[in-house]
Formats: structure tokens, C-alpha cells, sequence
């Protein structure tokens, strides 16, 4: 809305054209300069540059709403949320993931990010009745793991009537899922900005980012400094844009995001990482990415390993929820949520929050160790 | 008055003009008519007002300095306007003490913190406190929520003031005054009463606030501005960095005076941003400092980090004219910002007010 054309405010001709002159043709231009400069544009006293000023900001300042409309349409619409099919974490969250806002998946390799990440996916395919949004998904895929088989396996698992021995429907569920690989930061970029013709065109319910993480990682390197700034304002830009598109076509989005070590004084969980046998004294392991990109996600779920089986998804960050933790297993009909283990934990700064790794390999080393040696 | 004319804020073709007819000081424009201005340097009639305007309104008239002159006030005023003047509380006594009483009205304060400390459950929580009736020393007034990243999630606000609503209740019965007084303090009338702007771009963010002024004369009853956060805008986007410094400056300075003139409550919240500890020996030591640099620092009157200590959440006072520095601890309730408790009995205690930690799942 910032790039609307002076023109299109009800300035009166002249004022419009002298500033056209000076190379202010758009509102963000005039709301860029200052008074004194208008003024002198103009050549006329302040009275007439603040008139301006506001036409300008008239044209494109947000309307208000009240909350209490705002909490009407919501609960009259009553889709406030996409379910995520995990029931608990579907309660804690107030009916699942907040549509118009971010949800971000991170964790260590294999935990099930990706898993994740198509089983909402499938979801969003699924008619009303099966609890999906009957619309579309983008996958916007970074790291080359998408994998159609492994859709197609969790469709007829997980939705065995639906889906049986019904081609039909399984071509419109693999008609519905559209996948974008992408394999630079500036594609990715370019992608995000052009996404909306796509939103309304293919119905899009639900674009998933998996990862957000990996291309950032690649391209820049973490010694900080100049680059580091890049790599932020890059990320802080994304998040604009995918700010904006949620909210005007009130879809979520999903984005994953990868692990890092930190190092720091400031570990506040020390008695927990002699347990780890992968992580050193100082450091423990965290969501990727760093501050600036933890305040741009509105909801985070930690995923984490707990035995070689099952694996634990905490509510990091979220506006509605407590801390709370579930534990799932992956399996064929997608994650699966298992009773018992949910309960609450001693939340802390979710940029900071430690991720437990898988801490052993499942079959014994002893054997290559020993011819090694 | 020997101020000259060409110090004005005025266009050079008029101070051209108004130079080639002789007019270089404030005395020469005084006491004539538009009319004769006009005739005299050949401006428009408009323009004429226009320049009359801007020099008579800037300095007044010397003679009636008294009336149209900055009016001074002696300390002894201020210092009873400032104990008149109510405080919006935060629902976590802690806090309030630190603040002398909660949120100060006519004041800007500014939240800074780690993402999920509780920035923005903090602003819904003072939008809901603002309109608490006044026998309970509340402020009765409304809220302006002006978000920009998005995160104002309307079934969280209701969680909040229904909370907040059954606490007063209580403490009214308890008092065993008349409940009727409460009439007004409803659910549909707290969420009437918050009204809610959603910026996409900073653009957006500074034509709003231009525009603010004109909202709150028609809405008079408005206590409180929240901006949350005004940092998300301003750390994307932006090549020339002078030009954030001056448009965020601009934007503070209309803060001010919006709080001044209407006196109500600004409360901004703030991102924390990584710093790099420059010099030899600590290279690659970072700390987190409240984002949007130094000279934004001057802003706000009132600045308190929010921050995590272990797994307790802390309030730091970290700027303020007239508290100490302090830390202290608060929690995030289902029902808002609350004290941290560590006993069962408590100031406020009440059954069905005492802090939940914990949220029951099924």
C-alpha cells in the first residue's frame, strides 16, 4: 500500500506536480521526507505541508477494528486455526496452528521435520469433513526432501477409507500439493515475492518452508560481522513478506528450521549437558538462525529425540500457549501422538532452548573402533 | 522581535519575495493584514496568511507573551499533577512497585526483550488493565493496539480479560461494595474498547501516526498507545541509515506530545539485537542490547528489559528519571503477567485468582 501513487490521494494538480518535479511520486516518498523539506518543495508555508502530509497518510494508514469485531468475525468464521491432528498439542495451541501467523519446526536431522512438514500437507488436501481446509499447498522445498511416495504412503494410512481404492482421489490429493524447489537465497527471494499470483490462482490453504534454514546457512558464513548483518536483514525480509501474505489470505505458514550449537557462559541448563555425550562443556544445542529471526516467528515447536524411538515436540514460543511437551512417534500413517509424556516443563528463552540430539547410534560402534585400533 | 525572516519554515520563492520587498525581520511582517502583505510583496492572499501564520504563531504577540508564550509550570505543580495522576497496573505488584505504581500516564514507556519473554502478552495485559473501573484504581479508559508483526491473537486477549474481569469481581465482593458499579466491566465492553491497527510496512506505521491525533480527539476515552513492536519494520528495509535515525526521532517526538497533550500512556515493545564486543582479545564475545541503536535509546522516558534468568522470567528497570534500577521476577499466567509466587498465600489471594501456573491439559 506504501507504493500507492501520489496521484491517487486527491492532492490538487499543482502541489502533485511540483513534487512529481523532485522525484516524489509515491506516499513512502513523501512520508520519507521531513516537514522542512516539503515545505521548500513547495514553496509554501508548513500549514500547507502538513495538509499533505496528512492526504498522504490517509491514503494509506490501516483502518481500525475494535477487538471485540475482531473477535466476532473470528468466532463466527471459527477457523481461526489449522488443525495439526496431534489432538493435545491441538488444545494447548487453542485448535492448532494460528492461521495469518508463522509456525515454525525446528530440530536435529531425522527428528521428523520433514515428516512434519508433509503430514500438514496432506492435511490441508483433506476436505472439511476430514478436518483439512480442502485447499491447496505450496512446498516450497529448499533441501531436496520432499518426497511424493512417502505423501502418498501417509494418505492411505492415515486416511485409509478416504483413500481406498480410489484413484481419484488420490490424484486430486497429488493435484493439491504443489512442489517449488528452490536452491538459492535469491530464488527463494524472488519466489516469496511472486507467491501471491500463485496463492489465488491454485487456492493455496498452506505454504510450507522446509527449510528456511539451509540456504541461509550455506550461502553466508557465521563468522560474524558484516555478513551476519546480511544474513539477518535477508531473514527479516522474508518474514515480512510471509507476514503479509498469511495475513491478507488468512493462511498459515509453515516453516522448518535447523539446529545449531552455541557456545556461552550463559548456559543456564548446565547439569543437562554432561548427559549428551555429542555436545561439548560450553555449548548445547539450539534453533538455528539466531535472535532476530526467533522474534519474527509468532509460533515455535522444538522437536527432540527421547528414546531411539519416540521423539518430543514443546511449545517454544506461541502468543496462546504454556510450555507444554508431547511426546509422537513417526510412523507410517505420519506422526502420530503417543498418551502419556505430555506435561509441562520450566520454559525458558526459546532462542536458548536446549534440544536434545540423538546422544547414541542405535547399533554398537564398539566393533569398528576396535579395528581401528 | 529581530529574528529574521529567512529562519522560517517558509518556501524560498516566498522568502524571495518577501526579501525583495523589504521585509527581513519578524517586526516588518507584524501587525499588517493579509490583505496589505499581499499588495505589498505580491504573495497570493493565501500564501500572505500563510506567512503571517507561521511567524505570529511561533512567537506570540510580545506584548500578550503571558497567554500565548510556553507556559512554565513550578515543580510544586508538577509534583501534584504527577500524584493525580493515575497509573495503569501491570497485574504483577512487583513490577508496579518498580514503576512507582504501574505504567505512568502522560509518559512513553518501552518493553525490550528475547523473543516469547512476554512482550506482547504484556501489552494485551495493560490494554485490559487501562479499562479497569476507576473504584478500583484503574484508569477507565480504552486502548489503541497498533501491531506490526502480527502476533495480537484475539483468543489469547479474551483469555486475559476475562482473567482480569473475574479478578475485580472478586476483590469487589470482598470488599462487599456494590457490584453494580461493575456493570460495565464486561467482556463485550473490554474488547469494545481496544482498538486495534495492523501496519504492514513502516510506511503505514508513520502515516498512522501521523493520523493518531485526529483518532484520539474523536475517541477521548483512550488511555493507552501500545506500538508492538516498533522495531520490526525498522530493521528490514532500511539502506540509509540516517534516515531511520530521523524518521524514528520524528516518530518518538509525536509520541511525546500525544502523550502530553492527551495525557495518556505510550507503551512501545522492542526487539533485542546481538552486538558484537569490538576489540582485541574478546573477538566473537556478543551480548544482546536493545535494538535500534543508541540515539533511539533516547526515546522513551521509561525502558525496562525483559529477560530471562534460568527459567524465571525478570523485569529489568533499566532507564527511568525517577526509580532505582531494579530486577525483579514475574510469570506468564493462562490469566495474564502475574507476581511469581512462591508461597500459597498471597496479597490478592483469591481462589480462583491465585496465579495458575500450569494449564491443565486433558
Amino acid at each position: 500500500m506504501s507504493c500507492r501513487k501520489l496521484k491517487r490521494t486527491g492532492l490538487s494538480s499543482n502541489i502533485l506536480e511540483k513534487l512529481i518535479r523532485h522525484n516524489i511520486s509515491t506516499c513512502k516518498d513523501l512520508l520519507s521526507c521531513s516537514q522542512l523539506e516539503v515545505v521548500k518543495i513547495l514553496s509554501s508555508g508548513p500549514a500547507t505541508a502538513d495538509e499533505v502530509f496528512t492526504k498522504c497518510s490517509q491514503s494509506c494508514s490501516p483502518r481500525p477494528i475494535t477487538a471485540y469485531d475482531l473477535w466476532k468475525n473470528r468466532c463466527e468464521a471459527n477457523d481461526g486455526f489449522f488443525a495439526t491432528s496431534l489432538k493435545d498439542l491441538d488444545v494447548v495451541l487453542h485448535g492448532g496452528l494460528p492461521k495469518g501467523t508463522i509456525s515454525e519446526i525446528a530440530g536435529p536431522s531425522g527428528c521428523g521435520k520433514t515428516q512434519f512438514s508433509i503430514m500438514l500437507s496432506l492435511l490441508v488436501t483433506m476436505p472439511k469433513s476430514h478436518g483439512g481446509l480442502d485447499g491447496s499447498v505450496m512446498y516450497i522445498d529448499t533441501e531436496g526432501a520432499f518426497s511424493a511416495e512417502r505423501l502418498v504412503e501417509m494418505a492411505t494410512n492415515k486416511f485409509p477409507d478416504y483413500f481406498h481404492d480410489n484413484s481419484t482421489t488420490m490424484s486430486e490429493l497429488t493435484d493439491r500439493v504443489h512442489v517449488n524447489v528452490i536452491q538459492t537465497c535469491n530464488q527463494l527471494l524472488e519466489r516469496l515475492k511472486n507467491l501471491e499470483e500463485d496463492i489465488i490462482s491454485k487456492k493455496i490453504k498452506l505454504i510450507v518452508i522446509d527449510s528456511i534454514a539451509s540456504l541461509v546457512r550455506k550461502e553466508f558464513s557465521t563468522t560474524l560481522g558484516r555478513n551476519l548483518t546480511d544474513r539477518t536483514n535477508l531473514l527479516v525480509q522474508e518474514a515480512a513478506i510471509l507476514k503479509y501474505l498469511a495475513e491478507v489470505f488468512s493462511i498459515p505458514i509453515v516453516v522448518t528450521n535447523q539446529i545449531t550449537t552455541r557456545f556461552g557462559n550463559d548456559n543456564i541448563q548446565d547439569e543437562q549437558t554432561s548427559s549428551s555425550g555429542l555436545e561439548d562443556e560450553s555449548g548445547y544445542v539450539t534453533a538455528a538462525l539466531g535472535n532476530t529471526w526467533s522474534h519474527s516467528v509468532n509460533t515455535r515447536l522444538l522437536l527432540q529425540y527421547l528414546t531411539p524411538v519416540t521423539r518430543q515436540v514443546m511449545v517454544a514460543k506461541s502468543p496462546v500457549a504454556p510450555f507444554t511437551t508431547f511426546t509422537y512417534t513417526i510412523e507410517s500413517a505420519g506422526i502420530i501422538q503417543q498418551d502419556g509424556g505430555a506435561g509441562h516443563y520450566e520454559g525458558t528463552d526459546p532462542g536458548k532452548q536446549q534440544i536434545k540430539v540423538r546422544s547414541a547410534l542405535p547399533f554398537q560402534v564398539s566393533q569398528s573402533s576396535s579395528l581401528l585400533s | 522581535m529581530q529574528r529574521e525572516l529567512s529562519t522560517y519554515p517558509l518556501g524560498p520563492s516566498l522568502k524571495n519575495k518577501l526579501i525583495q520587498s523589504g521585509f527581513m525581520l519578524v517586526d516588518d511582517v507584524y501587525h499588517l493584514k493579509p490583505s496589505e502583505l499581499s499588495r505589498e510583496t505580491g504573495l497570493s492572499l493565501e500564501d500572505a496568511l500563510e506567512v503571517i501564520k507561521t511567524v505570529t504563531e511561533k512567537d506570540g504577540d510580545p506584548t500578550d507573551r503571558q497567554s500565548k508564550g510556553p507556559k512554565t509550570q513550578s515543580a510544586l505543580e508538577i509534583l501534584q499533577t504527577e500524584q493525580n495522576q493515575p497509573n495503569i497496573i501491570t497485574f504483577c505488584q512487583q513490577i508496579d512497585d518498580m514503576l512507582g505504581g504501574g505504567v505512568p500516564l502522560s509518559k512513553m514507556t518501552e518493553f525490550c526483550g528475547a523473543p516469547g519473554i512476554g512482550k506482547t502478552q504484556m501489552c494485551m495485559q495493560l490494554c485490559v488493565d487501562v479499562q479497569m473501573p476507576k473504584c478500583l484504581g484503574g484508569v477507565e479508559g480504552q486502548a489503541v493496539y497498533i501491531d506490526t508483526e502480527g502476533s495480537f491473537i484475539v483468543e489469547r486477549l479474551v483469555d486475559i480479560a476475562d482473567a482480569t474481569i473475574q479478578h475485580c469481581n472478586f476483590m469487589l465482593k470482598q470488599n462487599q461494595d456494590d457490584v453494580g458499579e461493575l456493570k460495565d466491566f464486561t467482556l463485550e465492553n473490554v474488547l469494545k474498547g481496544i482498538h486495534y491497527f495492523r501496519c504492514h510496512d513502516y510506511i503505514e506505521l508513520l502515516a498512522n501516526i501521523q493520523l493518531l491525533p485526529d483518532f484520539l480527539k474523536e475517541h477521548k476515552k483512550v488511555k493507552l498507545v501500545v506500538v508492538d513492536s516498533v522495531a520490526f519494520h525498522f530493521r528490514h528495509d532500511f539502506e540509509d541509515l540516517s534516515l531511520r535515525t530521523r524518521l524514528l526521532t520524528a516518530m518518538a517526538q509525536n509520541f511525546i506530545n500525544m502523550a502530553t497533550n492527551y495525557q495518556l500512556a505510550i507503551v512501545l515493545t522492542n526487539q533485542m539485537t546481538t552486538k558484537v564486543r569490538s576489540g582485541a582479545g574478546s573477538s566473537g564475545q556478543s551480548h544482546l542490547v536493545p535494538a535500534l541503536g543508541e540515539s533511539w535509546g533516547h526515546a522513551s522516558t521509561i525502558r525496562l528489559i525483559l529477560h530471562w534468568v534460568g527459567n524465571v522470567r525478570y523485569a529489568l528497570l533499566y532507564k527511568s528519571p525517577s526509580r532505582k534500577e531494579k530486577d525483579v521476577p514475574y510469570q506468564i499466567t493462562v490469566g495474564g503477567i502475574r507476581d511469581l509466587i512462591h508461597d500459597e498465600d498471597e496479597e490478592m489471594g483469591a481462589d480462583n485468582n491465585k496465579p495458575i501456573k500450569r494449564q491443565k491439559i486433558s
